[in-house]
């Protein structure tokens, strides 16, 4: 396919061993140049102090939305009522794999491309960055094609750091983690910011 | 304190007026000014245009006329970064010592006021002056000087006015201005169409000066551009005409 | 590789002379960023961080065969397949082999800088392949047939009239639509491709030798959905973009995202392991990791240049640059542009193929300040200069009257006499047409200088 002159070539990999050789040995002579230097061990980034309070500032300020579930209805019963009352018109959403029925607003489903929002749940949240995490095991077409993502975030899985959350992560990494630190952005156009460029326009996090 | 003079290429033959005012300045300030003769290039140019062994020809000779002297000053900020900072990276090994003492007791003219002296206030001469300051590249990002000419001029009673572009390269840059004359022209005319109204634009760099006065005399800006030296002789002296 | 390097000096004058709305978009753009980038770097401990960050890649860059064979082992592990590229051809035949093997129809790109180098975009192309660039910025200058302009920013030096124009021809917009609707636009067209691709193709941020992980940072989403969507996923990461651990990661992103846009991080961070293995995971069946040299291991062996393998691609130094600012960066004529480009190109290029682009500063050490992870570029443009000077790569003429120079210096009775007649000479009608100095005066009213040295009135005496 890559015309006439491409007979000879090799796999994907074809050259592979070859080329991995020769690009190691050409970096272990650069090594023998200098002093192998030392690692300089953990970057300190500050504690803050209030977890939640931090998350729900950063991730605010950076154009997410923040929600507080009623105590005292049933939280699919909040979410449903929350999703109506939005105003954006949600009439369908989309499930992350790994919702829990008790988390699934009462409301019809649809695929990911079509739906009206969709629904996560997050693996934690870090506060430094006002970040939420969400791995690739709770369905990503729903974490980026619905105009609208709502995700599940339990207030005692917020980390203060991101090297807390991530060193966490380390033993259980699934294929892909997205970190969504608020709503799809862009400048592109006329060093003008709009939102909902390619991912969801809103983020709403429901600390529960 | 006896102060020797480094007066620099561009102050000798372009600035003299600026180098006799820092003379005054200096003797005003208590110090006894000498100007030993066998002085030449500081060697920025070579060293700049990547020239090191010729630069450090002339770290060499710069190096035993200055050794003597218990302080020296110039009235550039750029030559005096090229004697405080990169002397002892171009110097031989049989010259680091001398170059490191040198580089010890060298200053540029506001910084030697401000941190030798101890100096800020210089009397009202100034008084009801509207300037903005042109700090030169090396001054500001090598010798640090982010507030000495401030300082002074205020000390002097000037009324130093914020510059959009305060802290950006004018563009001069030696041989920059000439191998890449039409960047080097733009970056002056970024300073020029943000300066404020102001009476002077103060700088304690001459070749800055000559790139931005050609500059501005070629756009008929019509801004008047006095060497720091001028500036501040001005208000000690009183006499800002 | 084809560069138009070395006409930088005449066409960063025609781009100021011509291209007016460049110097103004750009110049607004890149003070703009660089506002932000300062704002965040007050928040924190920059210094600090800066001096961690530096430290980081200088164990990773005299460690880094020990962490490639480690990336390579943890990939493999976690079920991505990884390829070794020694330069562009290489680069380039592994992804056309995948994509042949894979029956790839159609492609969809998140903006990489590292593709755009080893141009693979006209290779997919050739082969009768689809190729969309996802990012707004490099969608509209695939429309356009530009590259990029600006590591973060690559559309930096269009202003919003030239989209809508654009927009409208192409995608039947209003003429008057604002950047949301124009937006909304393109949202819709690339929509439809993300959905339709077999292949998505990055580049990498990072890739974490402890875990195998390929680090993504962006603000659209784009890239999220190109590692997500389609059934093959290929990043194209350089050998320096590693990164020891994972716990680095988590400095690097907060770092890199507030030197580039002044943000916390980006509104996406996508952590790429391999394909999609468990339940639920609706991502990618292959992913594909090319590890690729072109130049790197060059740079690595360079006496001086090996500390621009440092670069996150963060873009702070052409935000700060105020030689950048005027042209933006197409005047510098390769991929990489700005003061970063002036010494990274060099050693990836070849220095004679880069020239002159060390003398397209005018050290005035702004980058320093800025860069995340304290390149000393200042030094690193000297080093360069240093070494074309050795190898005769500048005008004869420059280096015959700095050698004139250095040897009147020495002598000062022979220095006072040049002074007073290079001077005087200088000012004339006839000076002013000599080569080097005609673009000077061009420019620029002539220098005057003073009726009498500083000498001569020394020697009169100062009252």
């Amino acid at each position: 396919m890559s015309g006439p002159t491409a007979p000879n070539r090799r796999e994907p990999h074809g050259d592979g061993p070859r080329a991995r050789a020769r690009i190691l040995a050409r970096v272990t002579r650069a090594a023998a140049l200098r002093d192998r230097l030392p690692h300089p061990g953990r970057l300190d980034t500050p504690v803050p102090p209030d977890p939640v309070a931090t998350f729900v500032n950063r991730f605010t300020s950076q154009g997410g939305e923040v929600a507080t579930p009623d105590p005292d209805r049933a939280p699919r019963d909040w979410l449903t009522t929350f999703l109506g009352e939005l105003g954006a018109g949600i009439a369908t959403i989309a499930l992350g794999a790994d919702v829990p029925p008790g988390l699934q607003p009462r409301l019809p489903g649809a695929a990911p491309a079509h739906a009206d929002a969709g629904i996560s749940m997050a693996w934690g949240a870090v506060a430094e960055t006002g970040s939420l995490i969400l791995p690739s095991t709770g369905t990503r077409a729903v974490q980026l094609l619905p105009p609208l993502h709502v995700v599940w975030i339990p207030a005692d899985r917020v980390f203060a750091r991101l090297e807390d959350a991530l060193l966490e992560m380390v033993p259980t990494l699934p294929g892909s983690v997205g970190l969504h630190s608020g709503p799809s952005k862009s400048a592109d156009i006329g060093q003008t910011v709009v939102t909902g460029v390619h991912g969801p326009g809103r983020c709403i996090a429901v600390v529960h | 304190m006896k102060v020797a003079l480094f007066v620099t290429c561009l102050a000798d033959h372009y600035f003299a007026d600026a180098a006799v005012d820092a003379v005054r300045l200096l003797r005003h300030l208590g110090c006894e000014v000498t100007f030993p003769d066998a002085q030449t290039c500081c060697g920025q140019p070579a060293y700049n245009a990547g020239m090191s062994r010729e630069a450090a020809r002339m770290a060499h000779h710069t190096i035993d006329t200055f050794a003597d002297c218990e302080a020296v000053v110039l009235p550039s900020g750029s030559c005096a970064t090229m004697v405080k900072k990169f002397y002892p990276r171009i110097a031989a090994d049989d010259r680091a010592v001398q170059a490191a003492a040198l580089a010890d007791k060298t200053f540029e003219l506001g910084e030697f006021i401000v941190r030798r002296l101890g100096v800020t206030r210089l009397g009202d001469g100034l008084a009801g002056r509207r300037v903005a300051v042109h700090q030169g590249c090396h001054a500001l990002r090598e010798l640090r000087l982010e507030r000495e000419p401030a300082v002074l001029l205020e000390g002097a009673g000037a009324e130093v006015v914020p510059w959009e572009a305060q802290d950006e390269c004018c563009g001069f840059g030696g041989l920059f201005s000439v191998k890449m004359s039409a960047v080097s022209a733009a970056m002056a005319d970024r300073k020029l169409d943000t300066l404020p109204r102001v009476d002077w634009v103060v700088s304690g760099d001459g070749g800055c000066m000559l790139h931005l006065d050609g500059r501005s005399g070629a756009r008929g800006c019509g801004v008047e551009f006095v060497h720091l030296a001028t500036a501040l002789w001005r208000g000690v002296d009183g006499h800002p005409d | 590789m084809a560069t138009r390097i070395s006409d930088y000096a005449a066409r960063s004058r025609d781009a100021i002379r011509d291209q007016p709305q460049v110097r103004t978009a750009v110049t607004g753009a890149t003070v703009a960023f660089d506002e932000k980038r300062r704002r965040a770097y007050g928040e924190v401990d920059a210094d600090a961080w800066r001096r961690w960050a530096e430290a980081v890649k200088n164990h990773l860059l005299t460690h880094l065969d020990d962490y490639l064979a480690e990336a390579e082992a943890r990939l493999e592990a976690n079920g991505a397949q990884v390829h070794w590229a020694r330069d562009a051809d290489e680069a380039r035949e592994i992804v056309l082999g995948l994509a042949s093997r894979l029956s790839v129809r159609s492609v969809v790109k998140g903006k990489s800088m590292l593709t755009e180098e080893v141009e693979l975009n006209p290779a997919l192309e050739r082969a009768g392949i689809e190729v969309i660039e996802t990012d707004l910025g490099e969608y509209i200058l695939q429309l356009l047939d530009e590259p990029p302009s600006h590591i973060v920013g690559p559309a930096i030096h269009k202003k919003l009239e030239q989209v809508q124009e654009l927009f409208a021809d192409r995608l039947g917009t209003d003429p008057g639509g604002d950047p949301d609707e124009l937006a909304r636009a393109a949202r819709g067209v690339l929509r439809d491709a993300f959905i339709n691709a077999d292949m998505g193709i990055t580049g990498g941020n990072f890739l974490v030798a402890e875990t195998g992980t390929v680090a993504l940072i962006e603000n659209e989403g784009n890239i999220r959905l190109t590692t997500s969507l389609p059934r093959v996923h290929v990043a194209l990461v350089g050998i320096e973009k590693l990164l020891p651990r994972m716990s680095d990661l988590a400095g690097f992103l907060q770092l890199t995202t507030r030197a580039a846009t002044g943000q916390p991080i980006g509104c996406f961070v996508s952590l790429v392991q391999g394909p999609a293995a468990h339940p639920g995971d609706d991502g990618p069946e292959e992913v594909h990791v090319v590890l690729v040299d072109n130049g790197r291991t060059d740079v690595l062996l360079h006496e001086n240049a090996w500390e621009a393998l440092r670069c996150v691609r963060c873009g702070a130094c052409l935000n700060i640059c105020p030689v950048y600012r005027q042209t933006g960066g197409h005047a510098y004529g390769w991929v990489y542009s700005g003061p970063i480009g002036s010494v990274l190109d060099p050693g990836l290029l070849g220095l004679h193929e880069a020239m002159p682009l060390p003398f397209a500063s005018s050290l005035c050490g702004a980058c320093f300040d800025a860069c995340p992870v304290r390149i000393p570029i200042p030094e690193l443009l000297l080093a360069w200069r240093e070494e074309a000077q050795q190898e005769g790569l500048t005008p004869w003429k420059e280096r015959t009257a700095l050698s004139a120079l250095a040897a009147a210096a020495t002598r000062p009775p022979l220095y006072r006499l040049a002074g007073k007649l290079g001077t005087r000479v200088g000012a004339t009608r006839a000076a002013r047409s000599l080569p080097m100095l005609r673009d000077w005066s061009r420019d620029r009213d002539p220098p005057r200088p003073s009726p009498r040295t500083f000498r001569d009135l020394w020697r009169k005496g100062i009252k």
